[in-house]
């Protein structure tokens, strides 16, 4: 899927004409924020990293789409340009984002990339159940006892499908 | 590119306080904040940088220039704002925008009149009547306004208002677009090193103690909490820059944290509860209170 | 150092930004002195010594306002800061401040010593005076050169505040040494202008003695490489 142009980096190749360069940024700047928060325990680039695997996971940032510059991300983000590195070497590395040399970084192009990550995280969360299971002695058969119940009186339904 | 600058071993004496043997640079396009109490070197270092004091050894280069002597061709590039500087009171801040205006070619009104209505300034109002927070954002204002190539800042968002504060840090975040202007800034809000700053420089006693990448510097350090007795024996721990026990509760703060580390405390007989990152401002007391060993 | 490089257009700009901040303050001395030059040009007894001392009060005031606004106030302003980290020299600094002075004495002062004479020369008043007058101007300046290399050199407020005033006070002994010297007081009362030795020699003192002042302070402080 062809990203837009304006996405696409042109506002990297474009001369250092600073008004017009800061005018066109503000313009691009709107899809670029991210909210991160000083206070929170959370490291920052962790911050980063989450609400892109949460963008791309809910579909805000298609397969193939290209991501703000990492500058572009900083500038916006009001976070430092080695976070946003950070962050987008930690995106890479779990195949969630691709570079191009000399182009940028864009979204994975693996179709059932939400889908991936959304397994992911189902597999992590099962994982930790069984850890505390263990640790409180709860057998298999009584975990199968409360996924019987569950399913007798369901709790209501809390996400539509996306990470909340 | 040329580093936006790049001192090596400058020292400066004065009366009672002394820089030594400083070596220090920063590539273009980055953002550097310098940390460190109250008289640890901070102003010294910056006004070597801007040309208003001489070093007594060593050799200072700013944007590729030689200082003091290319001082002139620096400061046409140079913005810089210091705690101590004031503005002439019986004039209005429209006058000093004029005076800046006519001897800078890179003054950008239209940047001016947007920073104008941000830091909720009036331009037809005399200095005198400024508050401190108005009066910081006026020096910063006219030296955003020019684009300069560097900036060196002493305390910008000290004694600011959470507003102003936010404003100002917005305005440094609107730099960071362009890979070829540098900061560099000194403060105690230590969160809005954190936030910004691609590298941390720790200056103590007239001495630079650390000038590392954030990201790495941030990842050395580890607030442990664990339980056990603490075996006191510091010179086989340098990694540890501090530790408080408190009945069967230790905590350890350290400087040089790796997956080794926890093992050989593990090793030692203690109950590793957590190990957690430290923000800033607590690795900052912590090395000072550790005897400024970073 | 590139002692000839001056940054012209720089040094410019400061003696002018010298002048506008002192411009109506200047002002209200120059009416001041005129008010004073109207008193003694009525030629009347009360008028005249009431006319003078007012023009020496004036332009004693000059001299000081004149460098305490430019240097000392700027001190204690911490404007200093602000000027200096303008693409300037430590070398055009200080030759900015030193012209800058230069022009906010001189121009008023010369305004009102011309004016001086010429009420002198255009009223009843006995020409002898005017030699009596350029003696006294001459003494003012030498004093104002004075409190200005002082100014330039010591930060300290005390040193300044008593080498303007000392030098200041010391008119009225000088003004009584003029009246000890025959051949100045023969003539005063006349209307002829007679430039007599002891005069001459005065009047070549207090010129050559400014000028060398004024040279030594600029020679002193522009080889200063910073600034702090």
């Amino acid at each position: 899927m062809q990203a837009p142009a304006t996405e696409r980096g042109l506002y990297r190749g474009f001369p250092a004409v600073h008004t017009v360069h800061i005018k066109y940024a503000q313009w691009v700047a709107v899809s670029a924020e991210l909210f991160l928060s000083t206070t929170d325990s959370t490291p920052m680039y962790q911050q980063i990293v989450d609400q892109i695997t949460a963008k791309v996971m809910a579909g805000d940032w298609k397969p193939g789409q290209a991501l703000p510059s990492i500058r572009e991300l900083a500038s916006a983000s009001r976070v430092s340009v080695i976070t946003v590195k950070r962050a987008y070497a930690d995106l890479m590395l779990a195949g969630i984002i691709v570079t191009r040399h000399g182009m940028g970084s864009f979204v994975a192009e693996s179709s059932d990339l939400p889908n991936d990550l959304l397994r992911a995280e189902f597999t992590q969360h099962f994982d930790a159940m069984l850890a505390c299971a263990a640790r409180l002695g709860i057998t298999r058969h009584e975990i199968r006892q409360l996924l019987d119940d569950e399913q007798a009186d369901p709790t209501p339904d809390t996400s539509g499908g996306s990470t909340p | 590119m040329t580093a936006a600058l790049a001192l090596s071993g400058v020292t400066k004496r004065y009366d009672s306080f002394a820089l030594q043997d400083i070596t220090l640079s920063m590539p273009e396009g980055q953002i550097m904040g310098l940390v460190g109490v109250n008289g640890a070197g901070k102003t010294t270092l910056l006004r070597i940088l801007s040309g208003l004091a001489r070093a007594d050894a060593g050799t200072v280069e700013v944007l590729g220039h030689a200082m003091p002597a290319q001082q002139v061709a620096v400061k046409k590039e140079l913005g810089f704002a210091s705690e101590d500087m004031r503005l002439y009171k019986s004039q209005t801040l429209r006058w000093h925008m004029d005076f800046i205006r006519s001897i800078y070619p890179g003054w950008d009104e239209a940047y001016a009149t947007d920073l104008l209505r941000r830091f909720d300034l009036r331009p037809e109002q005399t200095l005198a009547g400024f508050s401190h927070g108005q009066r910081v954002k006026a020096l910063l204002l006219l030296n955003f306004a020019r684009r300069p190539k560097l900036l060196l800042l002493d305390e910008p968002t000290t004694g600011l208002d959470p507003v102003a504060r936010d404003e100002v840090l917005q305005a440094l975040a609107d730099i960071l677009r362009d890979d070829a202007r540098s900061v560099l800034f000194s403060s105690h809000n230590t969160r809005d090193i954190e936030q910004l700053a691609d590298t941390i420089s720790f200056v103590h006693q007239g001495r630079l103690l650390a000038s590392k990448d954030k990201e790495s510097f941030l990842d050395d350090w580890r607030r442990i909490i664990c339980q056990g007795t603490w075996p006191a024996d510091e010179h086989a721990w340098p990694e540890i820059a501090m530790t408080r026990q408190n009945g069967s509760l230790l905590e350890l703060r350290v400087r040089q944290f790796s997956d080794g580390l926890l093992g050989r405390l593990q090793a030692q007989g203690l109950d590793i509860r957590s190990a957690e990152a430290m923000s800033l401002e607590d690795i900052f007391v912590t090395t000072v209170r550790a005897g400024g060993a970073a | 150092m590139k002692r000839f490089e001056l940054n012209l257009p720089m040094i410019k700009h400061l003696v002018a930004k010298d002048w506008i901040l002192f411009q109506k303050q200047l002002a209200a001395y120059v009416t001041g002195g005129i008010f004073a030059l109207c008193l003694i040009g009525m030629a009347k007894g009360w008028s005249f010594y009431l006319g003078s001392l007012l023009l020496l009060v004036v332009m004693v005031g000059i001299s000081c306002f004149s460098i305490s606004t430019s240097l000392l106030v700027e001190r204690k302003e911490h404007t200093l800061a602000f000027v200096m980290s303008l693409p300037l020299t430590p070398l055009d600094f200080y030759l900015a401040k030193l012209l800058g002075n230069l022009v906010t004495f001189f121009v008023p002062f010369l305004l009102l010593s011309v004016g001086t004479l010429a009420v002198i020369a255009f009223t009843p008043l006995p020409d002898g005076l005017i030699v009596f007058s350029v003696l006294i101007f001459g003494f003012v300046t030498l004093a104002y050169s004075v409190s200005l290399s002082v100014a330039m050199a010591v930060e300290s407020e005390g040193w300044n505040t008593f080498a303007m005033i000392g030098s200041m006070v010391l008119i009225n002994p000088f003004i009584m040494l003029l009246g000890q010297i025959p051949e100045i007081t023969h003539n005063v009362s006349t209307e002829r202008v007679v430039w007599s030795v002891p005069a001459v020699a005065i009047l070549l003192v207090e010129i050559v003695g400014s000028v060398a002042v004024l040279v030594a302070t600029g020679w002193v402080h522009c080889r200063k490489k910073a600034f702090y």
